[in-house]
C-alpha cells in the first residue's frame, strides 16, 4: 500500500510584519536587501519579538483543521548552518515537552478519506538564496534576507494519503481554506510550498523536498511510485533518502547523504516566553472567524436555493463569495449566484484580471435586479457586465449607452417579426409544419433586436402569427 | 582633583558648581591614559566624550533640563552594543563590528545624560573568570597587576576600582559580574532575571544572564540600577518593577533580618582566609541583628555541571552566526565551499569559546541529550526549587563570592575544569534567576575579598538594604595604582 | 564513555575544525567526566524553569522600517546581495 504524509509550509501573507520584528512581511517586489533590520539578519544582541497577529492567524488555521490548540505555546530552536538562515538557526515550535506547538492532532476529510493532521507549527521562513555559475558549478552564492523571518506556518500530516489525487484535492481544499481564513494569499509565488515523504507497501521512506508547486508535488509523488515500484519489482530494496524534485527534468534525484546525519539539537527559545492560549482567546478567535466555506456552502443552498455545483464553486473561492455577500438579499442571490459562476467567471479568472476589475457589489445587485424586473434580458446582462467590468460605469448608464434595454413594448416586436417573417419566408413554411424550428425565427428576432427582445414574448408572437397564417 | 569620589559625591559637586563636567572628563582621561598600560581596562575609548562632556557643561550653564548622570563617565562591557562605537565580544570574529543600534541599557544611561567613557575588556564572548581570555590580552588586577582581575567582566571592574571612571556595566552569566567585583574590590550586583533587558547585550547563555552595575559603593550601584531597570518593549523577557526606587531606605539595617548561610559555600574548596572573613562578616551582622543561620542547598554540588552544560549548550546555538559573513574580520568568501569556509574562519574563536562550542554541541546532541542537557534542565529546576524554600525561612543568603582569591595571571589558564569550579559559589543566582551582590569585605596581603548576598526574586531593594549595612563596617584602602 | 569521533562529530556539527586540536578533544573529555556528577542529582521528576507571558502583551503587528540602510553596514556583499561561499 502508497503511503504519502505532506509537510505543507504556508505563509501567512496577510500579515504587516515579519514573525519576530517590525519589518515588511510583504517582501515581495522589494529591492534586494532592503527590508532587514537587526533582529531578521540575526545582528550580535538583537532579541526577536513574536507578532502577536502571527499567533492568532496560526491559531486560526490550527481551529479550522480540527487541531487541538495547547494551553502554552513554546519556540524551539533549530540549530543547522546554512547560507539562508542569518542566525545559523531557525526559531519554530516542536512538540519535545509534550505538545507545544500551537495545533497538534486534527483532521480533513478529502472525498470520504480522513486525513489526520500531525502537527502544526508557526515559524520564520529563510532568505532567499541566488547561485552564481552554472548549475553544475557555482562560484557564490548570494543573499537576499528581505524574505528572512516572514511568518510561516508549516502543516504536517500523517502519511494518510493513499494516491497523489488525494493529495492534490487535500492541497487544493487548504489553498481555498488559508485563503477564505484571510492568513494567506495562495496565488503569490512561494505562499504555499509542499514537501512530501512516500513509502510503497513494505518499503522505506522516502522524503521528496525542493518541489515548486503544487502541481509538481503530484508529478513528483507519481515518478516515486513508477521508481519504487520498478525497484520493489526487481527486488532492489529502496533506501531511506531524502530526493529533491528536479523540475527541469521532471524527476527526484537522491540529495546527498550527508543530509541524513543532520542532528537539529532543538532546544527551548528563552528569549521568547511561553505564550499562554486560554480558552477565552481560542474562543474569541472562533468567534471572529470568517465562515467556514463548508458552512458557507450549506447555507446557499438551504437559504437561497442555490444548485449545489454553483454554491460549491461561488463557497470556495472567497473573491466570489465576498462579492456574493456583498451584492445580494433573499431576493436576488440565486441571480447573483448565478452571473457570478457563468458569466462573470471569464472576466475573473486569474488575479490580475480580478485586480483590474471595475465592479462592485451594486453593479452585481443593479443587474440581477435589471435581468429580474425584466429591465434588460439575461442576454444583455452579458453585455453590460463586459462592458462594467471594464469601465466600472453605472448599470443605468451602460444600458442607455448600449441601448440595451429590453424591447418588451408589443406594437414594435411584431412590426420586427413581420420584417423577419418577410425575409425568411421559407423558414416560415417550415415552422408551420415543424413547430421545432421557430427557435431558428426566435433567433432572427434576436439577432435584430440585438437581444433585446423579451424570448418569451417573441416565441408567443410568432405562434400566434403562424397560426393566423 | 579627587577621582575616587562617588557617584553621589559626583552629583553635588556639579550641581554646587564645584566641578564642572569637562574637568572630570578631561582628568579621567588623563587618568585612563596613565594607568591603561599597566592594567588594560579598556579596549576601546570614546573620543567625543570631551565635547559631550562641554555640552553638558553648557546645558547647565544654561539651566536647561539635564539628565540625572549629569555627565557621569560610566564604562561599558564591550558585549553590550553602543551605536557608532565597536563592540567586539573581546573576539577576532567581531574585531570591527559597529552595532547600528544602542542597547536598552545604553539609550537609558544616554536619555540621563551619562558620559560612555569607553568599552572594557572581558573574556571573549564573557566565557571565563580571569579576562585572560580576550583576543586583546588579557587585563590585570589593580591591586597587584600579577594577578588576574576575575572575570569575565574584568575589565570593567578593574575601570572602577582603578578610577578610571565612576561605574560600570557588566554582564552576569556565571558571575561575570560579582566574581571581577570580589577580586578588584567594587560592588557588583546581578538583578533577577528580567529585571533588567537584554536588548543589545550580545547573548552568551541567553536563559540566565543579566546586564549589572558595578560602582564602588552600594548606593551608586542603586543610582545606576534605578536608570537601567524595568520593562523594555525591545526584551519579551523583561518584567515589569513597579514603582520603585532602588537609592531610597538604603540605610534600614539589618536589625531582624534572617540570614541563610549557605553551608555548601563555606566548607571545603574554600580558602582559609575568604573562610575567615567571611564569618567576620556574619559576626558584623549578627552584631547589627541579623539573625544568621546556616542552612544547606543540596543540589548547589550539581550546580558547576548545570550551569556548564546549559551555558554551553545556549552558548553553541547563540555564537553560530558568527560565521563570519555578515560581519567579522577580513576573509574573502571567494574560491571557498561553504562549510569549509565557516569552519576556517571559526577557527579564529579562543581557547575557551571553541571548548564551549565543542561542549555545547555535544551535551544537547543525539545520543546525548538525555543524559546531560535534559539532566542539567531538571536539575536547575530543583536547584531553583530548594533556593525558594529557603527564602520561606530566610530574607536573604550568604556566602563568600569566591571560594579563593584572586590567582596569578596564568596560573590556571590550561586547566579549564579547575576554572569552572571557581564558579560554585555565583552560578546559583544565575540557574535560579535571583539577584545577588558582590561588596568589598576585606584585603588580605594586598588582595581583596568579597562578600556576597542573594536575595529572592525581585527584592533587589532587600539585598542593597544588607549590602549597604555590611558595607557601612568595612574600612579598605584607597587602590595602591 | 564518551568516544573521541563522537566528540569530533559534535564539533563538526558546530563548525569548529579540531585539525591540530588535540588537546581540545582531550579537555572536552575530562569535562564531560566530570559532567556524569549529574547522574547522581535524582531530579526526574522534576520540570523545567520557563517563563510566561499572555497573548496580548505581544508585539502588535505593524510594519516599522529600520530607520538604516543596513546592507551597507555589512561586509561581503555584491551589488545589494550578501555574498557567501558557494555551494556544492
Ligand atoms: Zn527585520
Amino acid at each position: 500500500m502508497t503511503k504519502i504524509g505532506l509537510e505543507i509550509h504556508c505563509q501567512l501573507t496577510k500579515l504587516e510584519s515579519k514573525l519576530f520584528c517590525s519589518c515588511k512581511a510583504d517582501y515581495r517586489s522589494l529591492d534586494i536587501n532592503t527590508n532587514i533590520c537587526p533582529v531578521c539578519i540575526g545582528l550580535p544582541g538583537s532579541l526577536p519579538l513574536l507578532n502577536k497577529n502571527a499567533v492568532e492567524k496560526a491559531a486560526m488555521i490550527s481551529i479550522a483543521l480540527g487541531c487541538k490548540t495547547p494551553p502554552k505555546i513554546a519556540f524551539f530552536r533549530k540549530n543547522y548552518f546554512y547560507p539562508d538562515l542569518p542566525k545559523n538557526f531557525q526559531i519554530t515550535q516542536y512538540n519535545a515537552y509534550g505538545p507545544t506547538s500551537i495545533g497538534s492532532d486534527g483532521k480533513v476529510l478529502i472525498e470520504d478519506k480522513e486525513i489526520r493532521v500531525r502537527r502544526i507549527q508557526l515559524e520564520e521562513d529563510p532568505g532567499r538564496l541566488v547561485y552564481e555559475g552554472t548549475s553544475e558549478k557555482t562560484l557564490l552564492t548570494l543573499i537576499d534576507y528581505n524574505r528572512a523571518g516572514t511568518p510561516l506556518v508549516e502543516i504536517v500530516t500523517e502519511p494518510d494519503f493513499e494516491t497523489p489525487k488525494q493529495v492534490r484535492l487535500f492541497l487544493n481544499v487548504l489553498a481555498d481554506l488559508v485563503e477564505n481564513l484571510g492568513v494567506s494569499d495562495p496565488s503569490l509565488e512561494g505562499a504555499l510550498r509542499v514537501d512530501g515523504n512516500i513509502s510503497i507497501d513494505k518499503g522505506n521512506r522516502v522524503e521528496i523536498k525542493n518541489v515548486g508547486s503544487f502541481k509538481d508535488i503530484e508529478k513528483a509523488l507519481h515518478f516515486e511510485i513508477t521508481r519504487q515500484q520498478s525497484l520493489a519489482e526487481r527486488g532492489i530494496p529502496i533506501p531511506a533518502e531524502t530526493r529533491h524534485w528536479d523540475e527541469a527534468r521532471k524527476i527526484t534525484v537522491s540529495a546527498r547523504s550527508k543530509e541524513e546525519e543532520q542532528d537539529y539539537r532543538y532546544f527551548l527559545e528563552a528569549d521568547i516566553p511561553w505564550v499562554l492560549i486560554d480558552s477565552s482567546v481560542i474562543d474569541k478567535l472562533k468567534k471572529n472567524m470568517p465562515e467556514s466555506i463548508y458552512s458557507k456552502k450549506e447555507r446557499y443552498i438551504k437559504k437561497y436555493g442555490i444548485p449545489l455545483q454553483v454554491a460549491e464553486v461561488l463557497s470556495s473561492d472567497k473573491f466570489y463569495s465576498d462579492l456574493f455577500e456583498q451584492a445580494h438579499n433573499e431576493k436576488n442571490a440565486k441571480e447573483i449566484a448565478n452571473i457570478i459562476t457563468t458569466d462573470l467567471k471569464g472576466f475573473a479568472d486569474t488575479k490580475e484580471q480580478r485586480e483590474q476589475l471595475k465592479l462592485t457589489p451594486k453593479h452585481l445587485a443593479d443587474l440581477a435586479d435589471a435581468i429580474m424586473n425584466n429591465i434588460i434580458t439575461r442576454n444583455s446582462g452579458k453585455l453590460a457586465l463586459q462592458e462594467i467590468v471594464k469601465s466600472g460605469k453605472p448599470l443605468s448608464e451602460i444600458i442607455s449607452s448600449l441601448d440595451l434595454g429590453h424591447v418588451d413594448d408589443k406594437s414594435s416586436l411584431s412590426k420586427i417579426i413581420d420584417d423577419v417573417f418577410s425575409e425568411e419566408e421559407k423558414a416560415v413554411s417550415e415552422a408551420k409544419l415543424n413547430p421545432d424550428t421557430i427557435n431558428y425565427l426566435v433567433g432572427k428576432v434576436m439577432r435584430k433586436t440585438k437581444g433585446k427582445a423579451d424570448p418569451a414574448l417573441t416565441l408567443d408572437i410568432i405562434k400566434k402569427k403562424l397560426d393566423s397564417k | 582633583m579627587n577621582l575616587g569620589i562617588t557617584a553621589t559625591q559626583y552629583l553635588e559637586q556639579i550641581k554646587n558648581g564645584s566641578l564642572t563636567v569637562e574637568e572630570f572628563i578631561s582628568k579621567t582621561m588623563e587618568r585612563i591614559n596613565k594607568v591603561e598600560p599597566s592594567i588594560h581596562a579598556y579596549i576601546s575609548l570614546n573620543n567625543d566624550a570631551i565635547s559631550q562632556a562641554k555640552q553638558i557643561d553648557k546645558k547647565l550653564k544654561a539651566k536647561e533640563n539635564v539628565g540625572s548622570c549629569l555627565g557621569m563617565p560610566i564604562s561599558i562591557k564591550d558585549n553590550i552594543c553602543t551605536k557608532g562605537m565597536k563592540t567586539t565580544c573581546a573576539s577576532k570574529m567581531l574585531e570591527n563590528f559597529v552595532a547600528p543600534y544602542d542597547a536598552t541599557v545604553i539609550s537609558n544611561l544616554k536619555s540621563q545624560d551619562a558620559i560612555i567613557i569607553g568599552k572594557t575588556n572581558l573574556d571573549e564572548f564573557a566565557m571565563g573568570i580571569s579576562t585572560e581570555f580576550s583576543y586583546f590580552g588579557p587585563s590585570r588586577n589593580p591591586w597587584n597587576t600579577d594577578y588576574v582581575p576575575g572575570g569575565s567582566s574584568g575589565g570593567s571592574a578593574v575601570s572602577v576600582s582603578a578610577l578610571e571612571c565612576i561605574a560600570s556595566l557588566g554582564s552576569d552569566t556565571g558571575g561575570s559580574v560579582r566574581n571581577p567585583a570580589s577580586f578588584c574590590s567594587v560592588v557588583g550586583l546581578k538583578p533577577t532575571y528580567g529585571l533588567v533587558s537584554r536588548y543589545g547585550l550580545i547573548s552568551y547563555a541567553n536563559s540566565i544572564e543579566q546586564v549589572g552595575p558595578m560602582a564602588r559603593t552600594v548606593e551608586d550601584t542603586a543610582f545606576i540600577l534605578n536608570i537601567i531597570s524595568g520593562i523594555d518593549q525591545h526584551d519579551n523577557t523583561t518584567i515589569d518593577k513597579g514603582k520603585v526606587d532602588y537609592t531610597k531606605e538604603l540605610d534600614v539595617g539589618v536589625e531582624g533580618k534572617r540570614i541563610g548561610i549557605i553551608s555548601e559555600m563555606i566548607g571545603e574548596g574554600v580558602d582559609k582566609q575568604v573562610a575567615a572573613a567571611t564569618s567576620k562578616a556574619i559576626s558584623k551582622l549578627q552584631t547589627l541583628g541579623a539573625e544568621c543561620n546556616e542552612v544547606s542547598l543540596d543540589s548547589v554540588k550539581f550546580s558547576v555541571a548545570t550551569y556548564y552544560t546549559i551555558a554551553a549548550t545556549e552558548a553553541g546555538s547563540n555564537l553560530a552566526r558568527y560565521d563570519n559573513i555578515r560581519y567579522g574580520f577580513d576573509f574573502d568568501v571567494e574560491g571557498y565551499e561553504f562549510n569549509a569556509y565557516i569552519s576556517k574562519a571559526r577557527k579564529n574563536f579562543g581557547p575557551e569559546v571553541t571548548r564551549r562550542m565543542i561542549l555545547g554541541s555535544f551535551v544537547p546532541s543525539a545520543g546525548y541529550v538525555g543524559k546531560y542537557f535534559l539532566k542539567a534542565l531538571k536539575v536547575r529546576s530543583k536547584i531553583k526549587s530548594e533556593i525558594e524554600q529557603a527564602f520561606k525561612k530566610f530574607d536573604l543568603l550568604i556566602a563568600p563570592t569566591s571560594p579563593v582569591l584572586p590567582f596569578k595571571i596564568g596560573e590556571k589558564v590550561d586547566d579549564p575544569l579547575s576554572l569552572y569550579l571557581l564558579d560554585i559559589n555565583t552560578i546559583v543566582a544565575n540557574l535560579s534567576g535571583i539577584p545577588a551582590i558582590s561588596i568589598p569585605y576585606e584585603m588580605t596581603n594586598g588582595l581583596p575579598i568579597g562578600i556576597q548576598f542573594f536575595a529572592n526574586s525581585m527584592q533587589e531593594k532587600t539585598l542593597l538594604q544588607a549590602a549597604y549595612a555590611l558595607e557601612k563596617t568595612t574600612n579598605l584602602p584607597g587602590v595602591p595604582i | 564513555m564518551v568516544k573521541r569521533e563522537e566528540i569530533v562529530h559534535a564539533a563538526n556539527l558546530i563548525k569548529i575544525d579540531l585539525k591540530d586540536h588535540e588537546k581540545y578533544i582531550e579537555q572536552v573529555e575530562k569535562i564531560l567526566n566530570y559532567f556524569d556528577i549529574l547522574d547522581n542529582a535524582s531530579a526526574e521528576s522534576e520540570s523545567f524553569v520557563t517563563q510566561e507571558m499572555s497573548l496580548d502583551k505581544l508585539r502588535d503587528d505593524k510594519y516599522v522600517p529600520f530607520d538604516e540602510k543596513l546592507i551597507t553596514q555589512l561586509k561581503n556583499y555584491k551589488g545589494t546581495f550578501v555574498k557567501a561561499p558557494k555551494m556544492i
